[in-house]
């Protein structure tokens, strides 16, 4: 197992985009660490230059106190899994599962015990003579992890694996990989742009936007005390209401409503009395209550959450889950309170008051 | 049973009888040589009679049966190990069917007699055909051995399994 150091790296390519900016991350031994962001933000990019399959333009990147950066890929002790499997077609699965051993020509024995080994955990010890395309999609990705566990490596790499199952195989899939880490005890970074993988996978999240990294923390800090309004937009499903507020003496003001403040909210804004800053309600802290009201023009039932969108005020869009099963209708008034809010700076979008250090 | 001799037998469960199936396709490759050397052999007509068509019709023959055996040897069919054996003993057989036959006869040209086949073609083609024949019976003989052994071996594990 591993402890991997990533300190100050950069991507520029060759036309001069710089695709990732000051990537710092200090990943602990047997650390599942998941990178997520949007599409384009940086995190596969990342995760292939700590494989070596990227350049890295500036920066360092140690594995057990030993400097990688311009280590080839092969020799990096890592292995990695792709979103597309990269399985060999012509080969059985033991064959694939035992190739880069076979390519290293260890002793066929060893080869032998690995991969059952191996297909014990990933329970494909009944498939080991079919060919990829005898497994469906959950399967063969169990066959490209297990291709990374018979190597043994220091640090396991995952860009994107479940992108390409369907829901049902990715949660089971997901399941597998968090039982597979549990058993192995294995260091791995995980890149999604899935936030409920990362949020259900990781010790430890690196959310990233435009090449930067947002915030970097555990899935609890990154969804109840975001760093910035990046983070608390990205985290939590359905996305967190946001409204433009005025900072009073005893409230906030917005359009076409007002929020009485408590003492410890006071003592949060103090700074910003008379300004104008971002309120933040995620949709399953609106609750039932009389302090504002949300007037109805959807409303979708989850079966135990209602999810009710509509408007506060003059035209502020909201999204409620609340606890039941409602029936409203386009038009009805329901009346609603938040219960915990987030405060974000208009200007720089960073958090007021609950920041946390990443 | 050693641990190790235990693991090579279990590694059978999973992958090819390579070393089988390759005997068997060196076996084509050496017929090939053979029909080839034999062919380019131009005496008088010697050759041309029914016998040439039934070779040449044999040989298309053998490479199809050949190439299927070893790619029944490869998945430890033991039957293919004995259609091997035949193949393997024919070509013993044709040895003497057209090289020795061929070596020993002579024609007459421009009043001259001119043996049909050639000591160094003879040994040629009689090389070729032989190392075809230990080749196919190689692989038979590999292929039934290895065979026998992971059926036993199939039968132990469904034993404990059951």
């Amino acid at each position: 197992m591993a402890h991997l150091d990533i300190q100050h790296i950069d991507k520029i390519y060759d036309n001069n985009v710089q695709a990732v900016y000051d990537f710092n991350l200090d990943v602990q031994d047997g650390e599942l660490i998941v990178l997520v962001g949007p599409s384009g933000c940086g995190k596969s990019t990342s995760l292939r230059m700590i494989a070596g399959l990227e350049d890295i333009s500036a920066g360092h990147v140690f594995l057990d106190d030993k400097e990688i950066t311009q280590t080839p890929a092969k020799d990096r002790d890592m292995a990695m899994v792709f979103q597309n499997y990269a399985l060999y077609g012509h080969m059985t699965i033991y064959e694939n599962m035992a190739f880069s051993l076979t390519l290293r020509k260890e002793n066929p024995n060893v080869i032998h015990k690995k991969v059952l080994a191996a297909a014990e955990i990933l329970g494909l010890t009944s498939q080991l003579n079919k060919k990829p395309a005898q497994l469906s999609g959950g399967q063969r990705q169990r066959v490209a992890m297990g291709r990374s566990i018979v190597r043994n490596p220091k640090v396991f790499l995952f860009d994107e694996p479940l992108s390409n199952l369907d829901a049902k195989l990715r949660g089971a899939t997901r399941r597998e990989i968090l039982l597979l880490h549990k058993r192995l005890k294995a260091t791995m970074l995980y890149v999604t742009h899935d936030q409920t993988e990362a949020l259900t996978l990781a010790d430890r999240i690196v959310c990233m936007s435009m090449g930067h990294v947002q915030q970097v923390g555990t899935p609890l800090e990154l969804y109840d005390a975001p760093r910035n309004h990046f983070v608390a937009s990205f985290i939590g499903l359905p996305p967190m209401n946001f409204f433009d507020v005025t900072v009073r003496e005893n409230k906030l003001e917005g359009k076409g409503f007002t929020l009485a403040l408590s003492e410890e909210d006071k003592k949060i804004l103090s700074a910003y009395a008379g300004k104008e800053i971002e309120l933040g309600v995620r949709p399953e802290n609106v609750l039932k209550g009389d302090d504002l009201k949300l007037n109805v023009f959807s409303n979708e039932n989850l079966g135990m959450n209602t999810l009710v969108n509509g408007h506060i005020g003059d035209g502020n869009r909201i999204s409620a889950k609340l606890r039941g099963w409602f029936d409203y209708h386009e038009g009805d008034d329901v009346g609603v309170t938040f219960a915990q809010k987030h405060f974000f700076d208009k200007e720089t979008g960073d958090a007021i008051g609950r920041r946390i250090n990443a | 049973m050693s641990e190790e001799k235990q693991i090579r037998l279990d590694r059978m469960r999973y992958t090819k009888n390579s070393l089988a199936s390759t005997l068997a396709i060196a076996a084509i490759l050496f017929d090939v040589f053979y029909f080839i050397s034999i062919y380019e052999s131009n005496v008088g007509s010697w050759y041309y009679n029914i016998l040439m068509g039934a070779s040449i019709l044999y040989n298309l023959i053998f490479m199809l049966a050949a190439f299927l055996s070893s790619e029944g040897i490869k998945n430890y069919k033991i039957p293919y190990a004995y259609v091997l054996v035949v193949l393997g003993v024919i070509q013993i057989i044709r040895i003497f069917i057209y090289p020795v036959r061929a070596h020993s006869s002579s024609v007459t040209i421009q009043d001259q007699a001119v043996i049909v086949m050639e000591t160094a073609q003879f040994v040629r083609c009689v090389l070729y055909l032989l190392l075809s024949a230990i080749c196919l019976i190689a692989s038979a003989v590999v292929g039934y051995i290895r065979s026998r052994a992971l059926k036993q071996h199939l039968e132990t594990l469904n034993i404990q399994s059951a």
